[in-house]
């Protein structure tokens, strides 16, 4: 059944082989169904107060990207009449916002390459995990967000409390599950690098890491979501401009018409960084 | 397929029945209202009102059913700019920023009070507001807190430089550990009891502002969506003066003296987990119109209308009104005596002064 109409019974099949024309068109589907609610839900209230801005229409949507495309943000000077789109663009709300956001959220990512060594470590070196396992293990439990009025005192209230917050709510889990990806290497493999006259850090790095490295980025890319709910809930708290400062701003006002926007541009960086992260993996471990 | 068929007329009799039941229940009940409220002096009362009877006894009096529900202040302004609540506590400036500005009719039938010292503008180091501009200062913004500050500012003549300020929003659920934290963090501005919390944590901060060199511009409203207020069948307005009558009374009780006050205050007190002590304090700082008198005399004043020109000129600059919004007038106010501030055909905010008048008549 290579052509023809879609039958019933193959939604159920196991061995279905759709084409690849409508697997692409199926997966689009979802997010027709999502844009028409939306649009339905909008056109309902809108109905009912035109200047509804809970469920802003694609209009007011439209405006709202251009605002926060070309615009500078309220708190920056304005530009001149004269300035040409890519310097609009350049001293933008949105431009600034993920500028600052970015920042914070590269940092506590390369923060997490000691926590990544950390967990190795532990796994390989049996007295340092004597020491570290049960301590990590605890503070993994904390709930990081509940610190937040000590970090404030031990690192301000600027960039460093909202980038440790990132590190403090996300290291523990990496640290523990590169732990756990290191141990599942097979002791024969370390007897047998052993064997070969490998040295301790050898047997480390070159055997134990190079192996799980795969699966440690494959572990970043599932914790990028916390560590932006991370660094979402320190921006909220206390800043002066960043992405989730900026939605935080809005709220006050109901400015639905930049927050979805902004969410949806949260998303497709994510989406770039994930997508990043998976390339790698790909072209540095294409035996994975 | 015998069983899924028989699971399913079982699951769709029930939906009927539950439906069926439901629909029969609201055929014979009395029209029921909610009013949401937040944690501030000036409404923890109504908390008090719902728990001691009163409103009970005054919703009994108009035929209907009046719930209380506390939220924080920006969940109850969602609910109300979302239609799920009828009444909300909220401040003129988010009257006019939120529910008004998004094309909620609205009416504020109850003006209850001013802050009178409520909300501060504090410093460490004896600094002054003129040596503010460059340096950080942590609040909540876009709310009265920014609009107190940028009072203070204008008032010592300090207007232009406003825009030197550098602002850190500060979310109010943390701005007490952020601020004494921190040494090098020099101005806060906020609301009690918070400013109570950074005077008493920190002997070195001092106020040099407050809401009581501005009074009357800060108010505190219960406000009715308008289309709920004139329902066809009259009983908005039946809540309208049900709400009045129980809110003047509780008033009236925390305004006396002896035990019955003193039950009052404990009463409302008891709203935000606050010691007698303290809630006394916070009410020595806001200005409680205490009759209906006072209230009605006050929202018929030309003083009210010049002082909510200053707020809707703030609410426009800060583009509070919306980002399309091209002018100040288009979200306009109306006034008991039928003045209109803005475009006749955009009112969005009106003060009603009948409820309270009614209520100085002996009428409700």
């Amino acid at each position: 059944m290579a052509t023809g109409a879609l039958h019933p019974g193959r939604l159920i099949d196991v061995q279905a082989r759709p084409r690849q024309l409508s697997v692409q068109a199926l997966s689009w589907m979802l997010f027709i169904v999502c844009i028409g609610f939306y649009l339905h839900v909008s056109a309902t209230r809108h109905r009912e107060n035109s200047e509804d801005r809970v469920v802003p229409s694609g209009a007011q949507l439209l405006h709202g990207i251009k605002a926060s495309v070309l615009e500078p943000a309220e708190e920056d000077d304005a530009l001149e009449d004269g300035a040409s789109t890519w310097q609009r663009i350049h001293h933008s709300m949105l431009w600034k916002d993920t500028a600052s956001s970015s920042r914070r959220f590269f940092i506590s990512l390369a923060l997490l390459v000691p926590a990544i060594l950390l967990g190795l470590h532990m796994a390989v070196f049996p007295y340092i995990g004597a020491v570290c396992l049960r301590f990590v293990l605890f503070f993994d439990k904390i709930v990081a967000l509940s610190l937040l009025p000590i970090l404030f005192i031990v690192f301000g209230i600027d960039e460093w409390s909202k980038i440790m917050l990132m590190v403090i709510g996300v290291a523990p889990t990496l640290i523990l599950d590169t732990y756990q990806m290191a141990q599942a290497v097979p002791r024969e493999q370390v007897v047998k690098a052993f064997t070969l006259k490998s040295s301790n850090f050898d047997v480390a790095y070159r055997v134990v890491l190079k192996q799980i490295l795969p699966q440690v980025i494959n572990s970043v890319r599932l914790n990028l979501k916390p560590m932006v709910l991370f660094l979402f809930a320190g921006e909220m708290i206390a800043a002066t401009d960043g992405l989730a400062y900026r939605i935080a701003i809005m709220r006050r006002h109901m400015g639905m018409d930049i927050i979805i926007p902004y969410l949806l541009w949260v998303a497709i960086l994510l989406y770039g960084v994930d997508a990043l992260l998976r390339y790698a993996n790909r072209r540095l471990h294409p035996w994975f | 397929m015998k069983g899924y068929y028989r699971a399913f007329v079982v699951i769709a009799a029930l939906c009927l029945a539950t439906g069926l039941e439901t629909a029969s229940a609201y055929a014979g009940a009395r029209p029921s209202f909610t009013v949401g409220w937040s944690v501030y002096a000036g409404w923890n009362p109504y908390f008090y009102m719902a728990k001691s009877g009163i409103l009970k006894r005054w919703a009994d009096k108009y035929g209907i059913d009046i719930k209380v529900q506390r939220f924080d202040y920006a969940a109850s302004l969602d609910a109300f700019v979302a239609k799920n609540i009828d009444a909300c506590t909220m401040t003129n400036m988010e009257a006019l920023d939120m529910p008004a500005a998004s094309g909620v009719d609205s009416t504020a039938i109850v003006i209850g009070d001013y802050s009178n010292g409520n909300d501060a503008v504090l410093t460490r180091n004896n600094l002054g507001l003129a040596q503010l501009p460059g340096k950080h200062v942590m609040l909540v913004q876009k709310t009265v807190s920014e609009y107190l500050l940028e009072r203070a500012m204008v008032l010592n003549g300090l207007g232009e430089q406003i825009s030197r300020l550098r602002l850190m929003n500060t979310s109010d659920s943390d701005i007490v550990g952020a601020f004494s934290g921190n040494q090098s963090n020099l101005a806060v501005v906020t609301w009690k009891p918070l400013v109570s919390q950074i005077l008493t944590q920190d002997k070195g901060v001092k106020p040099v502002f407050d809401s009581s060199k501005i009074p009357g511009e800060i108010l505190d409203l219960l406000v009715v969506r308008t289309e709920v207020l004139h329902r066809p069948d009259g009983s908005g307005a039946r809540f309208a003066k049900a709400i009045s009558g129980a809110w003047y009374e509780t008033v009236a009780q925390l305004a006396g003296s002896g035990p019955v006050t003193e039950k009052a205050l404990t009463g409302s007190a008891a709203a935000s987990g606050d010691s007698l002590a303290s809630y006394k304090e916070q009410l020595r700082t806001t200005y409680l119109f205490a009759t209906p008198k006072s209230a009605g005399t006050f929202t018929k004043s030309t003083d009210l209308k010049q002082k909510m020109d200053l707020v809707r000129q703030f609410c426009f600059h800060h583009a509070l009104l919306g980002q399309n919004v091209s002018s100040v007038d288009d979200v306009a106010i109306s006034y008991p005596d039928g003045s209109i501030q803005g475009k006749q055909n955009r009112v969005r905010l009106r003060f009603d002064a009948s409820y309270m008048q009614l209520a100085e008549q002996g009428k409700l």
